[in-house]
């Protein structure tokens, strides 16, 4: 909570004040656009999309937890979901078969470590550890929205193959952030 | 270093999965899936709210951007009898007389729903089953009775222009079963297959509908069908 005032107008917002969600509206407006213009790529739509972002946000408020993560995090990951989704439908929506049986097949109850919001700062210098081209590859579909198969046609390898490459990135990644 | 594609665990998996929602390399019916997930899961939802935070220092690179004020047009999608006069104003061409309903209340909602479900469809029916989902205000009754199912939204709202709402069948392991869109608050569609126990689903498509035969947006809400 120190030191987090998005993460305070959320917990005003969860107890329905609306003078909060005003405040938040004028405190996180700019940056939320700015990621959905990146990944939208056109303003009339981002500027529909901010419309959704900040009602999903209203009614959303009372499920943020600022013990798990920071409020501008949380905000930005609602634009971004929404972008994504958006943006998928606009293209194919051809599902890869085998992140469908990983979906299916999955061990339920194992907890993972959370890491302390702070370490997050440390991302660029683990991004030195991987090669530049998946580091790019890493870095376009969180920026710009990438999909697998947008990634395979514009580094110009097969779509397993890229999928191999960013899961080994993003092993690495976090093998960093977590040493 | 092993393949993760060969050698991962199923722990990783999850992880990996985590990794690529949060990443947003998925295709959309991934997506969706991860979502549901999302809302069944919370081991997953640890792993995702830890991938968020692993990549939390690349949103510094998202630049700002001026946002016009949109918050009128927000308040009057969100509370439409405080601020009826921008309801009018900001309310979608095609929603315009969906918005003017809604401004009405809910309950007024419901009664034209109740009323004009009494008018059509003297016999008890014979199915029933709630849409919903949590923390979203969407809301769907199903009705079945002979062989017809109707659905009543009575929370939330209709699709955005250039999308629609489309109603599935899931009995048991089986693929969904298309049973049409819903394009007005009110539909009646034949009711295939519908058992007690089948699970009834909504999920948002492409005006004119999924052309793959399955999904392929996110699903809003879903209920269990059960006899009544």
């Amino acid at each position: 909570m120190l030191d987090d005032p998005i993460a305070n107008l959320l917990s005003d917002i969860a107890a329905q004040d609306r003078a909060a969600f005003r405040a938040l509206y004028t405190a996180s407006s700019a940056k939320l656009m700015g990621v959905l213009l990146r990944i939208l790529g056109q303003r009339s739509e981002a500027e529909d999309a901010l419309q959704e972002v900040f009602t999903r946000v209203w009614l959303r408020a009372g499920r943020f937890d600022a013990t798990k993560g920071r409020g501008m995090t949380w905000l930005i990951a609602i634009a971004r979901n929404l972008a994504i989704d958006r943006l998928r439908s606009r293209h194919d929506t051809t599902s890869d078969d085998e992140t469908l049986a990983a979906l299916v097949d999955h061990a339920p109850g194992v907890e993972s470590r959370l890491v302390a919001a702070g370490e997050a700062r440390r991302i660029t210098d683990c991004f030195a550890t991987l090669e530049p081209d998946r580091a790019a590859a890493v870095r376009g579909a969180y920026l710009d929205g990438h999909s697998y198969t947008d990634l395979a046609a514009k580094h110009d390898v097969p779509l397993n193959t890229m999928r191999t490459w960013l899961r080994r990135s993003l092993l690495k990644l976090k093998e960093c952030m977590e040493a | 270093m092993t393949d993760p594609m060969i050698s991962a665990t199923s722990e990783e998996e999850d992880d990996l999965l985590a990794a690529e929602y949060v990443l947003g390399v998925l295709s959309l019916p991934d997506r969706a899936m991860a979502e549901a997930r999302l809302r069944a899961d919370a081991a997953f939802v640890t792993r995702v709210n830890a991938w968020e935070a692993h990549l939390e220092g690349l949103n510094d690179e998202f630049a700002d951007a001026p946002a016009p004020d949109l918050m009128p047009a927000i308040e009057a999608r969100l509370f439409p009898q405080a601020a009826p006069q921008n309801a009018a104003q900001h309310a979608a061409p095609s929603g315009g007389w969906f918005t003017r309903i809604f401004g009405l209340g809910l309950a007024t909602l419901t009664a034209a729903a109740v009323t004009a479900f009494l008018l059509l469809s003297p016999p008890a029916p014979s199915f029933k089953a709630t849409l919903t989902a949590d923390a979203s205000p969407l809301r769907y009754e199903a009705t079945v009775v002979g062989d017809t199912i109707t659905l009543a939204l009575l929370g939330g709202a209709a699709a955005e222009p250039g999308y629609v709402h489309e109603l599935w069948l899931i009995v048991g392991n089986d693929a969904p079963i298309s049973l049409g869109l819903l394009t007005a608050p009110t539909v009646s569609l034949p009711a295939i297959a519908a058992s007690a126990g089948a699970v009834l689903a909504i999920s948002l498509e492409p005006a004119g509908g999924s052309t793959t035969g399955a999904p392929t947006g996110p699903v809003l809400v879903t209920g269990t069908l059960a006899a009544t």
